[in-house]
């Protein structure tokens, strides 16, 4: 352990940043400049403390020693960057430089009102994100995780109108029930055990708090309850199920927002806290130490719980995806459920579960921060969200829907892309634990088949179809369970109406529109109603359609006008006559571009870093540190040598440590 | 130590006195008030801090008025407890002045009562004797209530007239409560009641409990708990503008320490956990007020009137966190004392500052806030986030310290309900802050013309042309708010040039701002100021 700056630094980079990007409004080019420039200071401390860290070292700083501040009585605010920390902290940080270039293409490319608050909320998330890897105790953690809360609902509210407003709200709401309610019950109820054996700590220690040990061993149930208090605080971060739902609402965020923190920083920061929580407050054994005897089944881990939870959530989100025709939300429910196979990895408490689950977070990271981006970039383009709309998309963006095919294959778990490695060591984690385990081994599965099943139609309607032939997409447009309709004497048992059928499925596709419609709302009320639920099975041309076109019309209104600042004024003209035609092709069919004339480079060029980084994390996953943190993290947690002493059953990997 | 004691008398005489020279002064010169006011706060600012150093390094200071035994005479102590809210009285009402030099009620007789209102706040936190308290309370009282009244219009008559009504009556029962101790104990030293009560309780408990029971009423209806607040909006809506930061700050904060130095100092923690019932009813009333009192401001239209509701909410967390008996409780009771009077101070300001330029009051009014206003806007969404209690802010720290008191206490409803007080404050929080950056500034009494139109989802577009429209006038003049229904430019403009807002109002609202976050780090200071001398001292 070393006293250093260079834990502050990494955080203050970007806090420092979010000064000097309010400061140039006026001139954006500096202020994206400062961004960019941030995100490559911020990356380069953090890199610079990679070998150090991977050697041992524990780069520490803490407000007490240096400022002799005490935060708060026996507790000190510490920035120490260990494995773990680094894990995540390199992540982000590293995501973000690509994700500043593509923030700049998308904002500009939309022409975005109040960019100035946008980057700079950005910044401060990054500046957050960084402090929550870094953070040496529970209360530090606490601050940099509220801090998260507060500074990213600027980015969720930021369309400013009714719809993104109400998902602000939600979005508060969670977090904060979270985390100024629920986290910080459990850091008090932490603070409050270690008092009674001794010293008052929250400071994580590698396999766990020691004092903590004792507290649990005196008062096992006030452990237990507060084991919990601290998971689900984190877990609302991490969209485990039932706390998920502001996930999916907060996409009405740009893009970037969605991509680099509702699908890293934000949402890793909860699985990341998890982490926190199995590996270093409690540890593996102490949780072990501390089963629940529920009624009727007996005595079960205190554990088990949670990844039932979470192999639940992993299974439900990726149904519920599957009809969901909004690309973004589809990809958001992707996220719940790919987060939830970092909860259930760590959850299951083996170590190779824990190696595949710490490695899924930057495996999840750079393929849905891929997918996030080509869903933006499509965005930009040709205004199209929603996958019906995206027929023969693939000739008009051959590089972004490529990038996208890469992305998903991760998502899936393909061998060769990122995500297989990690769902390779969760399973077999789950296989060397074996018993009643199988069934989470076999929820990762079933839930890789329901990965291909709602990310392949994306693909196949992008590619192989073409704007106007293209199959029915039954899952998306028709209602759940059948259209019920009567069939009656119409239908010849000789199939010689073909013409009648497909004019009955036309009307399923109405009716399916028109009646969710009707079914929610009454008719004063119809357009707040729509914007409050926006309905998934709404089709093309519908309310869905029409209020994303309002969105995008509104956005370059008030655009043109705070973007008075000299900059693309004539592209805002050009801009409106791509309004011509919204969500789907133009009325000539896509035009055909080569993937260096399809969109800006400030956007390709990150799309294909982040997608090729998906891919090299898959290939050489021993050369790309990540998986080296992540091993180095595990077997520290067990107190092993090597990662091999650790094979075999739970309790074996356990004996290891003590 | 020598002297130093002579300062403590000095500091309730000296304003007291001083108060009458801008009344004297005002018959020969116009504007004298505030550079006396300002004189002297800034010397009593001087002294208490002298003071409080004093206290901090070598201990206690005590001063005997006239040299009479404690037994009969006044005494003003000056401890660690009482010593952080003496610089906290001090330093807010020097620095509202710079609010009052511009923007607050002009005139010397304003400033006579400001001075009247500043020493009976310092006598409160400085005196020893139960009596004398009572007669602080008064004095506080009265000055408020001239305050009050001096706001234009007669809404502020009228909430005058309620708080005095009530204030007295609340004064009126903590004197009946004082009384029956007296009958119970032949004294009224707090240091010497504190040492002959336990005697008197085993000699006839219902006396000193019937006692309690006046004190506690008496300062529910002082520190405005719920369902004795009812004074409490009224009053601070209809206040001027430019005295609101001081009663919300500094009025009620002064009431809630002095029943906490009654509690801990006088009654003393064993008779409080010994009587049955007692700090469950404590508790009680503190929870709830914590509940109602988010409630009634979630649903306020009025800006003011929220931040009062919110005053209800705040300090019932303080009477709870009091009715928990513990250290870590206490600590946190003051600690959020000073950080809640710190952030009202500012939130009031911020309001000032605000109605004055923008002429916005109510909650729907403050739309679009932000892009007119970015600094004050900017202050008031950093102080609405320690309200909320988000790290690093003084909000959070005193949180910090009652729920881990609650915990101690191991009352997990209390616990339950402080945690929970974190979303009920983001509740009407979170409303003034959606509203001042995400909400543009519509014309709200606009009928929609689009109502009319199509089924068909087009409303929004409407609505973002009318919201561009009323942008684009904006733009014409800046400052000016399209949203009024008047819509009267002119109207407008003569507005601001009658309600400029000056650096010092500006000033007030950036330090407060400030000052909320950096206590947030300073969480071990304050309570190393408390502990281990003053706490060690009355728990054990």
């Amino acid at each position: 352990m070393s006293g250093s700056i260079l834990p502050l630094a990494a955080v203050l980079t970007s806090a420092v940043a979010v000064v000097l990007i309010v400061a140039s409004y006026r001139r954006p080019n500096i202020r994206e400049g400062w961004s960019v420039l941030a995100a490559l200071t911020q990356f380069g401390i953090v890199l610079s403390m990679l070998p150090g860290v991977l050697d041992g070292t524990v780069y520490e700083w803490s407000l007490q020693q240096s400022l002799g501040v005490e935060f708060l009585d026996g507790i000190d605010f510490v920035l120490r960057a260990d494995l773990l920390g680094m894990l995540f902290a390199l992540l982000a940080s590293f995501l973000w430089i690509f994700t500043s270039f593509y923030a700049t293409g998308y904002m500009r490319g939309l022409d975005e009102h109040d960019q100035t608050r946008f980057f700079a909320a950005f910044a401060a998330s990054l500046s957050s994100a960084v402090g929550i890897a870094f953070a040496g105790n529970l209360v530090t953690i606490f601050v940099f995780y509220e801090l998260l809360s507060l500074v990213t609902y600027p980015l969720v509210a930021h369309d400013g109108d009714r719809e993104a407003r109400i998902a602000g709200r939600k979005y508060i709401a969670y977090t904060f029930f979270g985390g100024g309610v629920i986290l910080l019950a459990g850091t008090v109820m932490v603070y409050w055990l270690t008092s009674q054996t001794g010293t008052a700590t929250t400071a994580f220690e590698s396999g766990g708090i020691g004092a903590l040990a004792e507290g649990a061993a005196t008062d096992p149930t006030a452990a237990q309850i507060t084991f919990y208090l601290l998971i689900t605080g984190f877990a609302v971060k991490a969209a485990v199920m039932p706390l998920h739902s502001w996930l999916a609402d907060a996409m009405v965020a740009p893009t970037p927002v969605s991509g680099l923190l509702h699908a890293v920083a934000v949402v890793k920061s909860g699985a990341f806290g998890i982490a926190r929580v199995i590996l270093e407050v409690y540890g593996p054994e102490t949780i072990r130490d501390l089963p629940l005897s529920v009624p009727g089944i007996g005595e079960v881990g205190l554990n088990v719980p949670l990844a039932i939870l979470a192999a639940f959530t992993l299974t439900a989100a990726s149904i519920i995806a599957l009809r969901k025709d909004h690309l973004k939300r589809r990809l958001a429910y992707s996220t719940t459920a790919q987060l939830s196979y970092i909860v259930l990895g760590l959850s299951m408490l083996h170590p190779y579960a824990i190696l595949g689950a710490l490695f899924h977070i930057p495996a999840h990271a750079f393929a849905k921060l891929t997918l996030f981006f080509c869903a933006g970039s499509v965005h930009v383009e040709t205004h199209t969200d929603y996958i019906s709309d995206m027929a023969g998309i693939g000739k008009r963006m051959p590089l972004t829907m490529s990038a996208f095919t890469i992305g998903a294959a991760g998502m899936a778990g393909m061998p060769l892309i990122a995500g297989f490695v990690s769902k390779f060591y969760m399973l077999l984690g789950a296989g060397y634990v074996g018993g009643e385990y199988w069934l989470f081994a076999a929820a990762l599965l079933l839930s890789g088949v329901l990965n291909i099943a709602y990310f392949w139609p994306v693909v196949y309607t992008a590619f192989f179809e073409s704007e106007d032939r293209h199959d029915a997409k039954p899952l998306l447009e028709f209602p759940a369970g059948g259209i019920r309709q009567f069939v009656g004497d119409e239908l010849a048992t000789d199939g010689g109406k073909r013409d009648e059928e497909t004019e009955l499925n036309s009307d399923g596709d109405s009716g399916a529109g028109a009646g969710a419609d009707s079914d929610a709302d009454s008719e004063a009320d119809y357009e707040y109603a729509v914007d409050r639920y926006p309905s998934d099975a709404d089709v093309p041309g519908g309310p869905g359609g029409s209020s994303a076109e309002d969105d995008v019309d509104s956005s370059v209104k008030t655009g043109t006008e705070t973007a008075g600042t000299g900059h693309d004024h004539g592209h805002a003209g050009a801009h409106d006559d791509h309004h011509e035609h919204h969500g789907g092709p133009p009325a000539d069919g896509w035009t055909r571009h080569s993937p260096l004339t399809e969109s800006t480079w400030l956007m390709l060029g990150p799309i294909a870093v982040i997608a090729t980084g998906a891919v090299v994390l898959g290939i050489i996953p021993g050369h790309a540190a990540f998986l080296d943190l992540a091993t180095e993290i595990v077997t520290s947690v067990f107190d092993a040598d090597s990662l091999e002493q650790l094979r075999g059953p739970l309790s074996a990997a356990l004996e290891v440590s003590s | 130590m020598s002297s130093v004691d002579l300062l403590l008398p000095l500091l309730v005489a000296v304003p007291m006195l001083l108060s009458t020279v801008p009344i004297v002064l005002g018959l020969r010169f116009d504007r004298t008030g505030w550079s006396v006011a300002a004189l002297t706060t800034t010397a009593l600012v001087a002294a208490t801090t002298t003071l409080a150093s004093v206290v901090y390094t070598d201990g206690v200071v005590t001063h005997r008025l006239g040299g009479w035994s404690p037994a009969y005479g006044i005494e003003l102590v000056l401890d660690e407890f009482s010593a952080l809210i003496a610089v906290l009285v001090a330093v807010t009402a020097a620095g509202v002045l710079a609010y009052t030099r511009v923007g607050g009620p002009r005139g010397n007789t304003f400033y006579s009562g400001y001075l009247l209102l500043t020493g009976g706040l310092l006598g409160i936190s400085v005196t020893g004797d139960v009596f004398n308290l009572f007669v602080f309370l008064e004095i506080v009282g009265l000055a408020t209530y001239a305050m009050i009244a001096s706001g234009d219009g007669p809404e502020s008559a009228v909430a005058a007239l309620k708080y005095l009504i009530l204030g007295t009556v609340g004064a009126s029962m903590y004197l009946i409560g004082v009384g029956l101790i007296f009958m119970a104990t032949g004294t009224l030293n707090m240091g010497v009641l504190a040492e002959v009560l336990p005697a008197a309780v085993e000699r006839d408990p219902t006396l000193v409990r019937a006692g309690f029971a006046f004190v506690f009423v008496g300062f529910s209806m002082k520190v405005a708990q719920w369902p004795l607040h009812t004074w409490q909006p009224d009053a601070y809506q209809h206040a001027p503008d430019g005295i609101t930061p001081v009663i919300a700050a500094l009025v009620s904060t002064a009431y809630a320490y002095a029943f906490g130095r009654l509690l801990y100092s006088v009654f003393g923690p064993e008779f409080l956990t010994s009587t049955p019932y007692l700090t469950e009813l404590v508790v009680t009333v503190g929870c709830v007020s914590v509940v109602a009192g988010s409630a009634l401001a979630v649903i306020q239209t009025d800006v003011k009137r929220m931040f009062a509701f919110s005053s209800v909410s705040q300090f019932g967390l303080i009477v709870a966190a009091y009715g928990l008996v513990t250290e870590s409780a206490f600590i946190g009771a003051t600690i959020h004392l000073v950080g809640h009077a710190v952030i009202k101070a500012g939130l009031f300001a911020a309001a000032g500052v605000i109605a004055a330029s923008y002429d916005a009051r109510t909650v729907d009014e403050y739309a679009g806030l932000a892009d007119e206003h970015p600094l004050v806007a900017g202050m008031m969404a950093l102080l609405l986030v320690s309200l909320i209690g988000i790290p690093p802010s003084a909000g959070f720290v005193g949180k910090w310290y009652i729920a881990l008191g609650a915990v101690e206490a191991q009352l997990w409803p209390v616990a339950v309900v402080i945690l929970f007080s974190t979303l009920l404050t983001l509740a009407y929080s979170a409303r003034l802050l959606e509203k001042m950056y995400f909400t543009p500034a519509t014309p709200l009494e606009a009928p929609h013309v689009s109502e009319s139109v199509a089924t068909d989802g087009g409303e929004n577009e409407d609505d973002a042309e009318t919201a561009a429209g009323a942008d684009a006038a904006n733009d014409g003049d800046a400052g000016t708010r399209g949203g009024t229904e008047t819509a009267a430019l002119d109207a407008t403009a003569t507005n601001r040039d009658r309600n400029t807002v000056s650096y010092g109002m500006l000033a007030l609202v950036v330090a407060t701002a400030l000052l909320a976050i950096s206590l947030g780090f300073a969480g071990g200071f304050l309570a190393g100021l408390l502990d281990p001398s003053f706490i060690t001292e009355v728990f054990n």
